[in-house]
């Protein structure tokens, strides 16, 4: 590792001396710092993952460099810093200090070639997704090569293959993929008219050690999609199939329970000035794929080939966040589980100014309703003695058990130059048995009042006022956040929420956060000391449970 | 340790020394047509690409008050803001009613996997780049009520 540091030194002393060729040059740099403490309150410190007690203070950081040369080439490293240990959360195939990930590509007008880790996507991702989220410790690169080929404007076709990017290892199992996209639109000169036709297929082969197994060692996956827009209107609709393949049922791998998967997408929408309505309906069944069959049910969502996220609003509040929807696409036949079917609804409209509900400034309405279901079927567990082979059979449209619904309305006033403010009403249900593994089905409301205040040269004020009912004698939250923003590079806030409910990991306790900010350009420091609530921590649609920490954090991100 | 200290105040330095080039990076628009980011910025006019997302409050607030006076910036400077969405798939689907609900001006991109946003090495939204000839000549990150005027400011100083 050292050995690296020191050739970047001097790689990077050497194009300093040559400022025409840092122009070239981009560098992201981000560090995430905490210092955990002992809390009175929820208990001492401790990293089930690593079984420590010791290390309080740890640190995750990222530095990343680009550089461009010869006009079509691009050369990547990813630095990636684990020290001591992983920040709590983290999977444990995160430690220490080493190379992330490398990557050289060439690029001209219809070739783009990659040897090294690349991050690739297929249409929505339902068969593939390459992607870096380092707030969820997700990092699922694919070190190999791939090769993306536009022989006409109209079309482009990938293929690759590799092996997935496993902490700093890589994956048993081998990934291909190839992929293919037509612009029907641009052959027709078709005009205010979009028409895209895709297809994709998506293989992963990995050895295994039943004797005689029921599957096959390559299983398949193929997606089929279009994608239409013409003037206001839009409308896109994808079908996705994935071979037979061995389902891990009470966390060990079943040669008997061997099912193929599949899924279904639909997506359509209207808008035009000051009005735009969307419309999504998706239903999954048996759709985990991983490019090793044992990492399904991970709670790291390590190794994971495609992308499922929760198809629901994501809210931007504290106590909005308390109960999030996660994707439910793995079988589980102890609790008669599938798949998941549902939908969403968004509506965006603006009140005209100078009207009635408009008033002088004009108001945005944002309305969204959710709902998700398990698939409606019949459920049979393994009875290897009567001779019964575990199944299940689901139909095609059947809507099961509630697992979730979420209506919300977002309501946004100008009232003066300098006055503004958000209305945020939520109903939702919550299905927490099905989502986290044990409880009951909450139904709660949440309200949310925020209000900025501009004072001038720079100055403004923000308070938040936030409040959750339930249906539940355990959840009964209220919440609030300050933030003084002396001017656009110091900031400060302060927020708290409590629940006077009898939720016994988080009755009667205040988890508050103090902290402040500095900003110069690209530059951000960030410090903060709090209490972190046990929950689901969730970007992008996916989400990683999250322990009960406090402490002290400091983030640094710069970007040249 | 030490090793990786000196880098990184090298690495500081350096970065107040040069202006930096877009990459070659084609993304597609809302209409699915498919744009350069490199050959969009080559323009003697500045060109503004803020990055954001749906679930981006920051972001939204940030681009619901440039476009309060869009047009005014626009008349004086001949500058163009282009607000590149990094939603992913997830939320990729409420960028159009979202921009059309709120009537903002601004051409939108798409980084639906955020090609783009790795590679200028963008971590932490909303984030800005300033650039003008093809150079990224200011970046900026986070969003405070009334920090556009200070962009405005830079804008005008790097129009002719």
């Amino acid at each position: 590792m050292r050995k690296i540091i020191i050739s970047l030194n001097f790689v990077f002393f050497g194009l300093i001396l040559n400022a025409q060729l840092l122009d070239n040059l981009s560098i992201g740099l981000e560090s995430n710092t905490v210092w955990y403490n002992n809390d009175s309150e929820t208990g001492d410190f401790f990293d089930t993952a690593n079984n420590d007690s010791d290390k309080h203070i740890r640190s995750n950081s990222y530095l990343k460099i680009d550089y461009n040369f010869l006009e079509s080439f691009t050369a990547s490293v990813q630095i990636e810093s684990y020290e001591p240990f992983a920040l709590l959360n983290y999977s444990k195939s995160y430690e220490g200090t080493n190379l992330g990930t490398y990557s050289l590509n060439y690029r001209n007008s219809k070739l783009n070639i990659t040897a090294g880790h690349f991050y690739s996507q297929f249409g929505s991702g339902l068969v593939l997704r390459n992607w870096e989220d380092r707030q969820l410790g997700i990092n699922n690169a694919l070190q190999g090569g791939k090769i993306v080929y536009d022989p006409v404007s109209f079309i482009s076709l990938t293929a690759l293959y590799g092996k997935q990017r496993v902490g700093f290892t890589t994956s048993e199992g081998e990934i291909f993929g190839f992929n293919s996209e037509l612009d029907a639109a641009s052959i027709f000169d078709f005009k205010n008219t979009s028409l895209e036709i895709g297809l994709s297929y998506v293989g992963r082969k990995e050895e295994t050690t039943f004797l005689e197994p029921s599957f096959n060692e390559l299983t398949n996956s193929l997606s089929g999609r279009v994608d239409y827009y013409q003037n206001n209107f839009y409308s896109n609709a994808e079908y996705v199939i994935k071979s037979d393949d061995a389902i891990k049922q009470g966390g060990q791998l079943s040669n008997r329970l061997v099912k193929p998967g599949n899924a279904f997408l639909f997506n359509t929408g209207y808008s035009k000035r000051g009005f735009g309505i969307d419309a999504t309906f998706r239903r999954l069944e048996n759709m985990n794929f991983f490019s090793e069959r044992n990492a399904a049910g991970n709670v790291f969502n390590e190794s994971s080939i495609n992308y499922i996220p929760g198809l629901t609003k994501q809210h931007d509040y504290l106590l909005t966040n308390i109960f999030v929807y996660q994707a439910q696409s793995t079988v589980n036949l102890d609790t008669s589980q599938s798949g998941e079917i549902g939908g969403q609804i968004d509506l965006f409209y603006k009140i005209k100014k100078e009207t009635f509900l408009g008033g002088k400034y004009g108001t945005k309405i944002a309305f969204n309703f959710s709902y998700w279901a398990g698939l409606d079927g019949d459920y049979t567990q393994d009875n290897p003695d009567a001779g019964i082979l575990p199944n299940y059979e689901v139909g095609l449209l059947g809507f099961g058990k509630k697992y979730f619904s979420d209506f919300s309305i977002e309501i946004r006033k100008k009232w003066t130059p300098k006055w503004r403010s958000i209305f945020y009403f939520v109903n939702q249900s919550y299905n927490k048995k099905v989502v986290e593994g044990s409880g009951a089905m909450i139904n709660s409301n949440i309200g949310v009042i925020e209000s900025t205040h501009r004072l001038g040269n720079g100055k403004s004020i923000r308070l938040e006022v936030q409040m959750l009912n339930s249906d539940s004698t355990k959840h009964d939250w209220t919440g609030g956040t300050i933030e003084y923003n002396i001017n656009s590079r110091f900031s400060v806030y302060a927020n708290d929420i409590y629940n006077k409910g009898s939720d016994t990991n988080t009755e009667k306790t205040h988890f508050f956060n103090l902290g402040g900010s500095y900003t110069k350009g690209a530059t951000r420091l960030g410090i903060n000391y709090g209490r972190q609530r046990a929950g689901l921590l969730c970007v992008g649609g996916v989400c990683r449970f999250v322990a009960e920490a406090t402490g002290l954090t400091a983030n640094l991100t710069m970007s040249f | 340790m030490k090793k990786y200290t000196i880098f990184i105040t090298l690495m500081l330095t350096g970065g107040l020394l040069f202006a930096q080039n877009i990459p070659s990076i084609t993304l597609k628009n809302l209409n699915g047509k498919s744009i350069n980011v490199q050959k969009l910025s080559k323009s003697k006019n500045v060109k503004v690409l803020a990055f954001w997302a749906t679930w981006c409050v920051p972001c939204i607030n940030e681009l619901d008050a440039i476009s309060e006076v869009y047009e005014d910036w626009q008349d004086e400077t001949n500058m163009e803001l282009i607000a590149i969405s990094t939603d992913d798939s997830r939320t990729k689907k409420r960028i159009r009613p979202l921009v059309n609900g709120k009537d903002w001006e601004y051409e939108i991109l798409l980084d639906d996997n955020q090609d783009l946003k790795r590679a200028l090495n963008i971590s932490v939204l909303p984030h800005l780049l300033v650039t003008k000839n093809g150079k990224i000549v200011y970046r900026k990150t986070s969003y405070t009520p009334g920090s556009e005027d200070e962009l405005y400011e830079i804008i005008q100083k790097y129009t002719n």
